[in-house]
């Protein structure tokens, strides 16, 4: 039986997903340590020409099981016949809405065992050994597969999960999924694409977000916001409540039905801290809140809560920042 | 055109939760609700049953008897009927076997769209919608802001990496939808008490046409451990102070980890 760990690869214009490297990078490690190899399922638009740079992230191999725009859930067939042959121990999936979709339909397709989001996998006596934060956090539960559950464990993994490999060199040999009909998956089309107006970045990918929610009132609200993230090198996300008031694009909201997050530094300003923001941002590194309510919730989860007004103290705190940048 | 709403009950988020002996959670020491992401999909369902979009609308639900609860509740906002698969080879159920009864309940019911929320609060894994749709060999509409149908097709408006698609699949299909499709309405008085006599049947494994063994004992996962979560560091706060010194204390605070 293999002992290769696969991983989920999504490409946008040929180039791979800060997930895509992340999960290389956790897909090396077990699979290093079972004595197996890292294998990347590459998707998206040019995964056949980006496959191959999967090497310096840590992958062996790749095997491209769609190229092009479709809905992910078309690749799901392909996916399924590139795991069959002979089955990895584990294959990891980013937890976003399209890593999910062809997560799903592994298991519903090969009938697997699931896991996760985990924020950590490990391998004891050759089984994976998911760890997770269940029941919005308020428990760690440590799961397995039962004895005699069919390959491969299906792992979703959250963004920050692992950190890629820098610098690392190596091409991935690269092949093409065996061929395998879409099936009713395959009749799922886009039928209409709305761009957006603007750029839109991606939240996951952000090492620094600072995050505004209801107190911040207003779309003009978020100028401080995002003059802040500027001098941080960082990126503006939101709360559910100021993404439903339209101050901000969905795509930008953190929380259970958002973004999950994990930057180095988070800093929440105008936002409560409801239990469902909090499953977006719990596992950010620094969490740092700014609240004029000394009993937002934010204040007990937090590592620095300041008590003060928003457009008071985010405005100084930029310009501070600024002038220790100068003088440095 | 029928739509079938899957309903999982959960424990309250409030709900404190306690693990049993068995490491499973002991779900009748917390106050279980609807699985708050599972209102918006009745919520559209409703919706396009009024628009004339849909002519039923009926709830499903795999749990213990006590989920009969959730499905009433589902009822009182309106729909026509529930049906509930409890059985006690399926406690401690995981997502695949989930997926399985579901999907062997629902090729029972055929509706033109089982649709679902887009994840549950208690495990947050979002996968039974598409295991379903693979059981079942249909396609996945999954992350919709809003479903319509039309045409023998169903349509879903989902966010794309900047902006949103528009993604259609012939019916049936197995959809999911998020929350923006509409806050829940409340059940009124009178809902409720129309909910009472609304039809409600419950089957076993059997009665679906599965045995435990088909179901794998109910999982294809093992649970090995259930502990508290490490203990975080306390807060430092900092108030009664100028916006001036708050800044400062920020950047003292943000220097000192090397983030700035």
């Amino acid at each position: 039986m293999s002992n290769d760990v696969f991983f989920l690869a999504e490409f946008a214009d040929g180039k791979p997903a800060r997930s895509a490297l992340e999960l290389a990078a956790g897909a090396a490690g077990l699979a290093g340590a079972a004595g197996g190899a890292a294998v990347g399922l590459a998707y998206g638009s040019g995964a056949r020409d980006g496959a191959a740079g999967l090497g310096a992230a840590g992958a062996a191999r790749a095997v491209v099981i769609g190229d092009g725009d479709a809905p992910v859930i078309t690749f799901a067939a392909a996916a399924a016949a590139a795991v069959q042959g002979d089955p990895p121990l584990a294959l990891l999936a980013p937890a976003t809405p399209n890593g999910r979709d062809l997560a799903a339909a592994l298991v519903g397709l090969l009938g697997v065992p699931a896991f996760g989001p985990v924020r950590a996998v490990s391998l004891a006596d050759g089984r994976v050994r998911a760890e997770m934060a269940t029941l919005q956090g308020s428990v760690i539960t440590v799961s397995e597969p039962a004895d005699d559950a069919p390959r491969p464990a299906v792992v979703l993994s959250l963004a920050g999960t692992f950190t890629p490999i820098e610098g690392g060199s190596g091409t991935a040999s690269v092949s093409d999924a065996p061929a395998a009909d879409a099936g009713a998956f395959g009749k799922a089309k886009v039928v209409e694409t709305h761009p957006a107006e603007a750029a839109v970045v991606n939240l996951e990918e952000a090492q620094v977000i600072v995050a505004g929610g209801r107190g911040v009132g207003s779309e003009d609200g978020f100028r401080p916001l995002h003059e802040l993230a500027g001098v941080l090198g960082g990126a503006v996300g939101a709360s559910r409540a100021a993404a439903d008031a339209g101050w901000i694009p969905y795509q930008l909201q953190i929380g259970q039905t958002g973004k999950v997050v994990k930057p180095a530094l988070y800093i929440g300003v105008g936002i409560s801290g409801a239990i469902q923001h909090r499953v977006g941002m719990q596992t950010a590194e620094n969490v740092v809140a700014i609240n004029k309510d000394p009993d937002a919730p934010i204040g007990e989860f937090a590592d620095l809560f300041v008590v003060g007004d928003l457009f008071q103290v985010v405005p100084r705190l930029t310009e501070e920042i600024k002038r220790r940048k100068g003088q440095s | 055109m029928k739509i079938v709403v899957c309903i999982k009950q959960v424990p309250a988020t409030t709900a404190e939760k306690r693990y049993g002996a068995d490491l499973r959670l002991d779900r009748a020491s917390a106050e279980s609700v609807i699985n708050p992401l599972d209102e918006y999909a009745v919520e559209q369902a409703l919706r396009l049953q009024e628009s004339g979009a849909a002519e039923s609308v009926a709830y499903l639900s795999m749990g213990p008897e006590s989920a009969g609860e959730a499905l009433r509740r589902a009822l009182a906002m309106g729909g026509d009927e529930a049906y509930l698969v409890t059985d006690g080879a399926l406690a401690g159920a995981d997502e695949w076997a989930t997926a399985r009864v579901l999907a062997a309940a629902l090729d029972r019911l055929a509706p033109d769209v089982a649709l679902m929320g887009m994840a549950s609060d208690d495990a947050r894994g979002s996968l039974v919608p598409g295991a379903v749709a693979a059981i079942r060999g249909l396609p996945l509409l999954s992350y919709g802001a809003e479903l319509t149908l039309g045409d023998g097709a169903a349509r879903i408006r989902r966010l794309s990496a900047a902006g949103f698609d528009i993604i259609e699949a012939p019916l049936p299909v197995v959809a999911s939808v998020t929350d923006q499709v509409g806050e829940p309405r409340y059940a009124s008085l009178k809902g409720i008490m129309a909910a009472k006599r609304k039809p409600m049947e419950t089957w076993s494994l059997a009665d679906i046409g599965l045995s435990a063994d088909d179901v794998h004992g109910a999982a294809l996962t093992r649970m090995v451990e259930a502990r508290p979560p490490e203990a975080k560091a306390p807060t430092e706060r900092v108030e009664n102070v100028s916006a001036d010194e708050a800044a400062a204390k920020i950047a003292d605070w943000l220097a000192a980890r090397k983030l700035i």
